[in-house]
C-alpha cells in the first residue's frame, strides 16, 4: 500500500475536502499571507464553505532547523486541500505533494483575496518535483511522526472511557450480587442473546470496552451467546448515533440498517457459538 | 476530522463533546469518592480488582499501540474513501468491506463523509457493508484474543463480515426505489 496518495489525490477525485491552509502573521482573514510556510506564526485554516477558520500557531513559528516539517505534519493532520503560501520549500512542497495536498506559492496580499482567488480558480499550482521513484514505497520521517501523533491521539481518546469502564467493572465486582446478573441472563441461548443484542445496541462507543464487558461478563457466568450479541451489536447497530445517521444517510436507511443490524447480531452470536462450540468438541 | 456542510452546527457540537467524553470518568471517579465514604472496605477491593483486570489488558494495549500505529503508517482516511466511493459488484462489496474494517475513530467522524459518498452516487448497500464491517476492528484483536481465545475471534470475524455484507445486500435491496443518486443501480452492489 503506498504512502503517497501523488497529485491526483483524492481531494481531487471525490472533492470531500474542502479546508484549505495559509501562512499568515495575522489571526485572521484581514490579514496578509506571510512570506514563508514553514516559519510564518500562524496557519488559518479554513473551511471553504461556510469561510470558517481555526488559528493554529506555527509550530515551526521559531524558526529553528526542521521548522518546515513540522509545519508540513500539521498541515497534513488538518486534512487541507491545499496549502497557499509566499515561499514554500523544495521539500516541503515535495513532502505536501505527495500527501495529496496541492501547493500554491509566491502569493502575497489579503488572506480574503488570495482564498477568492483560489476559489476562482485564478492561481497556478506549484509544480514539485517527486521523483517516482519514492513514491510509494519509502516510509521517511514525516509519515512516522504523523502516524505516531495520531496512533497516540487515538490512544488517548480510548483511555479515559477505557479505565471508568474498567473501574465501573471493579465497583460491580465487590458491589453487585452476581445472582443479579444471572436474573437479567437466565442462560436460555436465545432470551439471552436477545438480552445481550439489546445491551449492546443502547451502549456505545469504542469497542474495546465492549470486549472488557463482555469477558467479565463470562466470568460472571452469562452465556457465550449473550456476549457475543452485545460485542456485535455494540458496533453495528447504534441507537444513541441513530440520529446522526439519520441526518447523515437518512431516515429509512438508518432504520433498515440498524434493524437488520440487530437480526444478524443475534444470528451471528448463535451461530458463532454453535461452530465454536463444534470445533472444540 | 472530516469537514461537513453543517459545519458550524458540528463545530459547536464538538466544543461540547469534549467535556462531554469526559462527564463518564468524571462521575465514575465521584461515583468511587462517594462509595469510598460509605463502604472504604468494599470500595478499596473495587479498585484492587479494576487494577489487576488493568494488569491483565497492559500487554495486549501495548499490542494494541503497535497495531494503531502500524495501520495508521500505511493508511489514511483518504485512501480508505478512496476504497469505499468506488467499483460495483464484487468489487464494490470487498472495497466497502475493506474500508469498513481498516477505518478508525468514531463513527461520528465518518458520518459526514459518507453523506458526501453518497451524494456522489456510493450506493445504500455500500455504505450498510461499510458500517457493518466496522465491527471488525483489526488494531483492537490482541484485547479480544486474550479475552476470547482466537478460534472464537476468527469464526466471529468471519461470521461478522459475511454478516454484514448480507445486511448490506439487504439494505440495498429494500431501498431499492430510494436511491438518490442519478447513476441508478450501476453502483448498488448488483
Amino acid at each position: 500500500m503506498g504512502v503517497a496518495l501523488g497529485k491526483t489525490s483524492l481531494a481531487n477525485n471525490l472533492d470531500i475536502v474542502m479546508k484549505i491552509a495559509i501562512s499568515t502573521d495575522g489571526t485572521d482573514l484581514e490579514a496578509e499571507v506571510a512570506q514563508r510556510f514553514g516559519t510564518s506564526r500562524y496557519l488559518l485554516i479554513v473551511d471553504l464553505e461556510t469561510m470558517s477558520f481555526d488559528t493554529v500557531p506555527n509550530p515551526g513559528a521559531t524558526g529553528q532547523r526542521g521548522a518546515g516539517m513540522q509545519a508540513v505534519v500539521l498541515a497534513i493532520s488538518k486534512d487541507v486541500k491545499a496549502v497557499l503560501t509566499g515561499h514554500c520549500s523544495p521539500a516541503a512542497t515535495r513532502q505536501l505533494t505527495k500527501n495529496g495536498i496541492q501547493v500554491y506559492a509566491e502569493l502575497s496580499g489579503k488572506v480574503k483575496d488570495v482564498i477568492n482567488k483560489y476559489k476562482t480558480g485564478d492561481l497556478k499550482e506549484s509544480a514539485a518535483d517527486v521523483p517516482p521513484t519514492t513514491r510509494g514505497a519509502k516510509i521517511d520521517t514525516i509519515t512516522v511522526l504523523l502516524a505516531l501523533t495520531s496512533s497516540a491521539r487515538q490512544f488517548a481518546m480510548m483511555l479515559p472511557i477505557l479505565i471508568s469502564v474498567v473501574l465501573l467493572i471493579g465497583l460491580f465486582n465487590a458491589f453487585v450480587p452476581k445472582d443479579l446478573l444471572l436474573a437479567i441472563f437466565s442462560g436460555n441461548p436465545i432470551l439471552d442473546t436477545f438480552v445481550g443484542a439489546c445491551f449492546g445496541s443502547i451502549f456505545a462507543g469504542n469497542a474495546i470496552n465492549s470486549y472488557v464487558i463482555g469477558g467479565e461478563l463470562l466470568g460472571y457466568g452469562v452465556t457465550l451467546f449473550a456476549v457475543t450479541a452485545l460485542i456485535i451489536a455494540w458496533v453495528s447497530v447504534g441507537i444513541i448515533q441513530l440520529p446522526a445517521e439519520i441526518a447523515a444517510l437518512g431516515g429509512k436507511f438508518a432504520l433498515i440498517r440498524n434493524g437488520l443490524s440487530f437480526v444478524m447480531a443475534i444470528g451471528i452470536a448463535i451461530l458463532t457459538v454453535a461452530a465454536l462450540n463444534l470445533i472444540l468438541r | 476530522m472530516i469537514p461537513m456542510k453543517e459545519d458550524i452546527t458540528q463545530s459547536s457540537t464538538r466544543r461540547i463533546r469534549v467535556p462531554r467524553m469526559l462527564l463518564f470518568p468524571a462521575s465514575v471517579l465521584v461515583l468511587y469518592g462517594i462509595l469510598y465514604a460509605i463502604y472504604p472496605d468494599k470500595t478499596s477491593m473495587a479498585l484492587k480488582s479494576s487494577g489487576n483486570i488493568f494488569l491483565s489488558m497492559l500487554i495486549p494495549l501495548a499490542l494494541v499501540f503497535a497495531l494503531m500505529l502500524i495501520l495508521n503508517l500505511f493508511l489514511k482516511p483518504a485512501q480508505i474513501a478512496r476504497f469505499l466511493g468506488k467499483g460495483a459488484g464484487i468489487k464494490g462489496i470487498i472495497l466497502s468491506a475493506t474500508a469498513g474494517i481498516i477505518s478508525m475513530g468514531p463513527i461520528y467522524a465518518w458520518y459526514p463523509l459518507l453523506k458526501q459518498l453518497r451524494q456522489k452516487g456510493a450506493g445504500n448497500s455500500m455504505m450498510a457493508i461499510f458500517l457493518g464491517n466496522r465491527a471488525v476492528k483489526p488494531f483492537l484483536l490482541p484485547i479480544m484474543i486474550s479475552y476470547f481465545g482466537w478460534i472464537y475471534v476468527l469464526i466471529l470475524t468471519v461470521f461478522t463480515v459475511t454478516g454484514s455484507i448480507i445486511v448490506g445486500y439487504c439494505v440495498g435491496a429494500l431501498l431499492r426505489n430510494e436511491t438518490i443518486s442519478p447513476s441508478k443501480h450501476s453502483s448498488d452492489g448488483e
